[in-house]
């Protein structure tokens, strides 16, 4: 009989683990899509418009298809039906760019593919794609910078009378800011591996949602949805741009099927630029009136977004701002201007993070008209409940989040005043910013099985995309059925397991949790079933709920921990190979909500400023976040940390630039569009409050994916003011901005 | 005759494992404590070689019109291959010699996703076309060590949680294994500004230099 000292620790929730497939991404064994290769496979390269507006008046693939190992360039004419999906209910049936590859001769933005060539290697295929003749009647496209919109923006939000109370507001801010086009760039670049097997299709996707994914291409191949696979086992990330399918899916899994051949299809870093999403540029109206002491009376938030010609997809900037602070009277309005760009979709934080960047850089300029501390306006303005619903608020400690993190930063050293601070011959910027996220369900299935090698196996159609998915599973089952986390096997990313959430809105880990709990529970009580059923049972004779589960095994309840027998023998007793559950849980989405869910932070961030050599740099970063319970402290850290990161590139680096003339990207590679690199990582001291919001799960865990990339622009371009005195209202911070600040002197 | 040679390379090769020299300074670089831990890579170099899927059929199996032979020495095994003389050694790597833990990020040189090492040195393996390395050393990741068998470099890695999505970390691994023997200052901003041509689009940067910088002082 096993000892007893095998029972672990009684919870390896909130502590801090290595991840579980480790070992795999260190050593070139994870494998991601482009991975994938089959005997007999081909390769597509698209062929791009070189036009943003207009019509294909001739396509000639003659000399392409003579070319060496080209098997076929397909084109409109021939590529066969490809369909467009049904309109999207819930979380399915989603695509960003409605339209089918190939379905008219119509280009509408830069870089739209208008043929695919296919061959043998990927070196012929690429110079077939040089090789394919298309000419076109262009017109002059519309990508302009400056947006007004083109219809009635629309309310999304509104209490009091915002208009009225900002009229005869004592202090006012009405400034505009503008957050340029982003491109998300994982460096794992869009791959499509399609295998058509006469009937269906196994694709091997970089998808952050496999089963929306086998759903729409279903749709739009026109074949049964059982006849559909999509594995994504792992993911180099996608920070939401690899949420919903894009055209070249259709056309990697179109070619093979027209060939019969397996095709692999990987997006060039140009073409990320311009056919798999970006964060649209957004323009911004913010009018705050205040008190003389500083109480916001009114709160108006007005953005503008651009969107496809097509289209449309709102970046809902007023996302944190109807429940963010205190005001009685407030107004949110959101519209629409299109553009002949490719489809935006949602870059990690949609909404709020673009949206904080311009409400919290209008509450540092209230703070400085008010001559009042950052930190102190915001204090003042919490609110009690969320006033937008008229709710209270499941867990919020954004005040806790504040104090906290200024006293880790230091905050009552500062001196107000532009330049006021020098340390080493640099000017110090201090700068705060507060950051929101919405906090959720997904209906979620999962499978646990124990099996009577003492090992368990949990199953579920989620994703990791890099934050930790693997290794969370993994904590549940180990802790539910008290077992090493070693022992647990994780089989994530594939449509053919119960089907998971999407990997979007960090909502991942609150809905995994009830589904994979539950499972756990499910199996364990068939454990003990087994164990009483049949006469060579362990406990043949008693009765299941007479006995218990716990640290891996079964004993008569109150009995003697010695008598306990661990669950692999009770299952090998009864000559069971393994005994599994299936858990569910439902969604929060689409029910009233009772309380109002979000996480919540504090960015406090220092800048050095250099006026001789124009030199900025952020140099050190203190962030506090209430996220309800971390469950792995190490992973949970890491996300906060490259979300300060992306935050940094944010406000200081990215940008992607369209060409007026002809409607390109055209800084569209990594020399060109600028993220941060180790180079320009700060000092980041992260702390979780940790405090558990048990209105999502049992573990009280709200998901940290997104929230850490809120409110850090705020921050750095409050810092950037307090030692330039320039108020950078359109990022990212340009060195040429701040050569004519006051600080220059 | 080409076979011999094959022969020759391999019988060379198991005693020495990719990059004799690579692997002798790095130990002497390294010290007591580094070796025992070392000696795992060493071993482990020729089982994953062994692993690894020979020249994948998809690529070689039908007669490419105008491919040439290389023979690449790789992970310490000779792989005698028939490629397009326009093939990068990045995309030989993956698509002909089924050895996918390198990575292509940008196939401009631009991220270090696909860092390797050739004759012992770092290089971005989408700069160079596979044919002008005949004969050349190279390592890749899966050269470096295999799960059970992890070299200190990337045990440090899953120590410090050094990634998110794992894609850059191949590179990442293989330019903090060759910095090792770079001439590199003590302090984190040395060491940052000697990766910096890895992006993490994570961003785990701070654990990406905690684990190299672990290491270096283990060394
Ligand atoms: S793929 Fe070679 S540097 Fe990016
Ligand atoms: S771990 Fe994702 S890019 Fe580095």
């Amino acid at each position: 009989m096993a000892s007893i000292e095998e029972v672990v620790p009684a919870s390896i929730i909130g502590t801090s683990l290595a991840r579980v497939d480790g070992p795999l991404k260190v050593s070139g064994g994870a494998m991601y899509s482009s991975d994938h290769n089959f005997p007999g496979m081909l390769y597509a390269v698209p062929v791009c418009s070189t036009i943003a507006k207009g019509t294909i008046t001739s396509l000639d693939s003659s000399a392409a298809e003579a070319m060496p190992g080209v098997q076929a360039v397909y084109h409109r004419k021939n590529i066969g039906q490809l369909f467009r999906a049904a309109p999207p209910v819930g979380f399915s049936g989603l695509i960003d760019e409605r339209r089918p590859p190939f379905e008219d001769d119509v280009i509408r933005y830069y870089g739209q593919y208008v043929a695919v060539v296919v061959a043998q290697t990927f070196e012929q295929a690429m110079a077939a794609s040089a090789a394919v003749k298309v000419s076109y009647a262009g017109e002059k496209p519309d990508v302009s910078t400056t947006l007004s919109s083109d219809e009635k923006p629309k309310v999304d939000t509104t209490r009091g009378d915002a208009d009225g109370a900002f009229a005869s507001a004592a202090v006012k801010v009405d400034e505009t800011y503008v957050t340029p086009v982003e491109t998300h760039n994982p460096i794992e670049l869009h791959a499509s591996v399609a295998v058509w097997d006469g009937k269906g299709f196994t694709l091997y996707e970089t998808s952050q949602a496999v089963g929306n994914h086998r759903e729409v291409m279903a749709q739009m191949l026109g074949v049964p949805l059982e006849n559909v696979r999509v594995i994504s086992r792992f993911l180099g990330s996608g920070f939401g741009g690899k949420l919903w399918p894009w055209p070249h899916c259709l056309l990697a899994a179109a070619a093979s099927r027209n060939l019969n051949r397996p095709v692999k299809l990987v997006v060039s870093r140009k073409m990320m630029f311009q056919n798999v999403g970006h964060r649209p540029l957004t323009q911004q109206r913010i009018r705050l009136g205040a008190t003389a002491d500083g109480m916001l009376t009114s709160l108006q938030h007005d953005s503008l977004n651009h969107t496809s010609i097509l289209d449309d997809y709102g970046e809902g900037c007023g996302e944190a701002t109807g429940y963010l602070y205190s005001t009685a009277n407030l107004r949110v309005t959101s519209g629409l201007v299109r553009r002949n760009v490719g489809n935006p979709t949602a870059m990690r934080g949609p909404g709020a993070v673009p949206g904080l960047y311009a409400l919290e850089s209008a509450m540092d300029e209230l703070a400085i008209k008010l001559k009042m501390d950052p930190v102190e306006l915001r204090l003042k303005n919490e609110p009690k409940l969320d006033e937008s619903l008229g709710i209270p608020f499941s867990s919020r400690h954004l005040k806790e989040c504040l104090t906290v993190g200024a006293e880790k930063f230091g905050w009552s050293q500062r001196k107000a005043g532009v330049g006021a601070m020098q340390r080493d011959g640099l000017t110090l910027g201090w700068g705060v910013g507060v950051c929101s996220w919405i906090a959720a369900r997904i209906g979620c299935e999962a499978t646990v099985e124990l099996k009577a090698d003492g090992t368990a196996r949990v199953a579920c159609g989620t994703q990791d995309i890099g934050t930790g998915t693997y290794t969370i599973l993994a904590q549940i089952v180990a802790e539910k059925a008290g077992i090493p986390i070693e022992k647990v096997e994780v089989v994530l990313g594939d449509t053919k397991l119960p089907a998971g959430p999407i990997s979007g809105g960090s909502w991942v880990t609150s809905s995994v949790i009830p589904a994979v709990a539950d499972a756990t529970q499910k199996a364990m009580q068939t454990v003990l079933m087994a164990a009483v059923q049949g006469k060579d049972a362990r406990f043949a004779g008693k009765k299941p709920e007479d006995l218990v589960f716990s640290g891996g095994r079964v004993q008569v309840k109150g009995g003697s921990a010695e008598t306990s027998v661990a669950y692999a023998e009770v299952l090998r007793a009864a000559n069971l190979g393994g005994v599994s559950g299936t858990g569910k849980s439902e969604g929060t989405f689409g029910v009233p909500p009772k309380v109002s869910q979000h996480s919540f932070g504090a960015q406090f961030v220092e800048v050095t400023w250099q006026p001789a050599t124009a030199r900025l740099r952020v140099n050190r970063v203190v962030t506090v976040i209430d996220a309800g319970r971390v469950l792995n402290t190490r992973a949970g850290r890491n996300q906060i940390e490259g979300a300060v990161m992306m935050g940094v590139g944010m406000a200081m680096l990215e940008h992607t630039t369209y060409d007026q003339r002809n409607g390109a990207p055209i800084n569209s590679n990594l020399a060109d569009y600028v993220v941060a690199t180790h180079a320009d990582t700060p000092q980041i001291d992260v702390t979780f409050l940790d405090y558990p919001d048990l209105s999502l799960n049992e573990y009280g865990a709200r998901g940290i994916g997104e929230i850490g990339l809120a409110g850090i622009a705020a921050a750095i371009t409050g810092a950037v003011y307090h030692a330039t005195g320039v108020r950078v209202r359109e990022l990212p911070v340009r060195i040429e901005d701040l050569l004519g600040g006051t600080a220059r002197a | 005759m080409a076979d011999e040679k094959q022969k020759a390379g391999s019988a060379e090769d198991s005693g020495g494992a990719a990059g004799k020299v690579t692997r002798r300074s790095f130990l002497s670089h390294l010290g007591a404590a580094g070796v025992a831990a070392t000696a795992s890579p060493l071993l482990a170099a020729a089982p994953a070689a062994a692993a690894m899927p020979e020249a994948s059929e998809a690529a070689s199996d039908a007669k490419i019109v105008g491919s040439v032979p290389v023979s690449l020495r790789v992970n310490g095994k000779v792989l005698k291959l028939q490629v397009d003389p326009r093939a990068t050694l990045l995309d030989t790597l993956r698509e002909s010699a089924g050895l996918t833990g390198t990575k292509k990020g940008c196939d401009h040189g631009q991220c270090g996703a696909c860092t390797v090492h050739v004759n012992g040195r770092r290089v971005n393996s989408c700069l160079s076309f596979a044919v002008m390395h005949e004969g050349d050393e190279i390592t890749t990741i899966e050269g470096i060590g295999q799960p059970g068998n992890l070299h200190p470099m990337q045990a440090a890695f899953v120590e410090h949680d050094g990634y998110q999505c794992g894609y850059c970390t191949s590179g990442q691994i293989m330019s903090a294994v060759a910095l090792l023997k770079e001439p590199c200052g003590p302090t984190d901003a040395d060491v940052k500004e000697l990766m910096s041509g890895n992006i993490c689009r994570c961003g785990a940067y701070p654990n990406i230099v905690a684990a190299v910088q672990q290491v270096r002082l283990r060394s």
